[in-house]
């Protein structure tokens, strides 16, 4: 009996040159540890503990007068914001004649489970900044704080407001309550205290389970897809590694840091509310009276903009802006749009008060 | 020299384990009842990815009810697919069901992780190797020196300055 079913042989064809392209992929794919994500060059100024603070080297004749210190996220590394030449957000800034430092957390291990948002906030970001001022012979620094790496420079911004002479808050985990993400319904019912107390770390594990539950069938299906159509376009899979790597490098979060972000920020949500201590400490968001400028992504799935948005209103300052970007939380800065748009914004931002 | 004759096996593995083998069996029998709460919400869990996964693929065949014949309709196909379960299964994992179920699922989990810790610690303190709780102590007590160092430095480093100033 004939079959009724008449086959598209362009069906046939896409199937056998997608079969072809997972098969040649080995040829045309760099082993991970092939792949290096530092790409701007740079010296580390200073080690504390596990934590470097990196020194990009100049890129123009003429730098700007107040040094700019970023502080990036707990979760995955840094190098997100250097991925690539012509997608860094650090080559960027340096272009623009910005003097740039990172402070990169580094990788806790089992022995630093005690280690809290006071060792963050006035350990290791208060060194940075201490360093960085000496080194320029500056009174204050532009300070930019990243996701997670914006609640602790948010924190160290009210503590030491002397210190800070702009702020940048990119994509800031500020309002937990109102915070509409799975992340954020995922940390609203975790026991952490148990966790902390029975694992110590926030092991990477969980925040790989907590990536494989955010859009789970674009990025778990669909991106590979994609990635095996291209496996001829160099330039594609060059940047996919890049970024494939960067998200299978998360290091632990230190118990007590995590403890504390979950239950302040996500649980009871003291942080917004002025209600949030560090080390006895108040942090008052009023205090925040320097140049503010809050970057937020319209399609952020992993810090809503209903999250970062409050700080914009809640800070003492009267210079403040804050700019929304139709994007998501990664593609704010490291995109063709974080270097067209967000970029020069932030660098025109930045200049007229450096 | 003590007369008893269980004094004599008293440096070996065999009586400090013989001598906390009791707290052995209480544990396992605490994972055990454990593990009943975890299957509960392993089962919980499961069912409701696997529902709303049924829902999704329901409103896939309303929406694409042909099957698709070209390269541009499987294209078409493919996307709708993604969107409709992208789109579900953010609203499970958003919800307050899941969030809860989640939440006593890792609980569970860390307490399974708990009881075979203590187990561990017992075969470890039978061999004379430190505990859990003792290793911590002594994370707990690095930690607060080298706050005291960094303190301490600190300190000494503005009374340089001010002994610099002042000069």
């Amino acid at each position: 009996m004939k079959s009724e079913t008449a086959i598209d042989p362009k069906i046939m064809e896409e199937i056998i040159k997608f079969n072809k392209n997972v098969i040649n992929a080995p040829s045309h794919v760099a082993a991970p540890d092939e792949i290096v994500l530092e790409v701007t060059p740079h010296d580390v100024v200073q080690e504390m503990d596990k934590t470097r603070l990196l020194h990009y080297k100049p890129l123009t004749d003429k730098q700007h007068k107040t040094p700019l210190l970023i502080s990036y996220a707990l979760i995955n590394r840094y190098h997100i914001l250097d991925i690539q030449p012509e997608k860094s957000w650090v080559r960027n800034l340096v272009q623009q004649g910005f003097d740039v430092y990172m402070l990169d957390w580094g990788s806790p291990t089992a022995m630093d489970k005690y280690l809290d948002f006071d060792d963050y906030v006035n350990g290791y970001l208060d060194g940075a900044v201490e360093f960085i001022k000496n080194e320029s012979s500056v009174e204050k620094i532009s300070l930019q704080g990243y996701c997670t790496g914006a609640t602790l420079a948010t924190a160290y911004t009210t503590l030491h407001p002397e210190s800070v002479k702009n702020y940048i808050a990119t994509a800031p985990v500020i309002d937990g309550w109102r915070d509409t993400t799975v992340i954020s319904n995922l940390a609203k019912n975790m026991d952490v205290d148990k966790m902390v107390e029975t694992i110590g770390n926030m092991p990477p594990e969980f925040m790989y389970y907590c990536f494989s539950v955010l859009k789970p069938f674009e990025q778990g299906i669909e991106k590979y897809v994609k990635f095996f159509k291209n496996i001829d376009n160099k330039k594609y899979v060059d940047n996919f590694l890049r970024v494939e790597k960067w998200l299978s490098d998360t290091p632990p979060i230190p118990g007590e840091l995590f403890k504390q972000w979950i239950k302040d920020i996500y649980q009871d949500n003291l942080l917004i509310q002025n209600k949030m201590y560090v080390n006895n400490s108040h942090i008052d968001l009023k205090k925040i009276d320097m140049p503010i400028f809050t970057q937020v992504a319209v399609g952020d799935h992993l810090v809503s903009p209903e999250c970062s948005m409050p700080l914009h209103y809640a800070v003492g300052s009267e210079d403040k802006t804050l700019r929304m970007y139709p994007t998501g939380h990664v593609g704010m800065i490291a995109s063709s749009l974080s270097q067209k748009k967000v970029l020069p914004e932030l660098g025109k931002w930045l200049l007229e008060r450096s | 020299m003590s007369s008893k004759p269980q004094a004599l096996g008293s440096t070996g593995p065999m009586r400090a384990f013989a001598a906390n083998s009791k707290k052995v069996s209480t544990e396992l029998i605490e994972i055990n009842e454990s593990l009943l709460q975890f299957n509960k919400f392993v089962t919980e869990y499961y069912k409701q990815l696997a529902e709303t996964w049924n829902d999704a693929q329901k409103k896939v065949n309303l929406k694409a009810p042909e099957v698709p014949q070209d390269v541009e309709q499987i294209d078409a196909f493919k996307r709708i697919w993604i969107d409709i379960f992208d789109n579900d299964f953010t609203e499970l994992f958003d919800s307050k069901k899941f969030g809860e179920n989640y939440g006593k699922l890792v609980s569970k989990e860390l307490e399974l992780t708990k009881h075979w810790n203590n187990i561990t610690n017992v075969i470890l303190q039978s061999v004379n190797l430190p505990s859990k709780e003792e290793i911590d102590e002594v994370y707990k007590e690095l930690h607060s020196l080298k706050k005291r160092v960094t303190k301490l430095e600190i300190e000494t480093k503005k009374k340089k300055e001010m002994k610099k100033n002042e000069k």
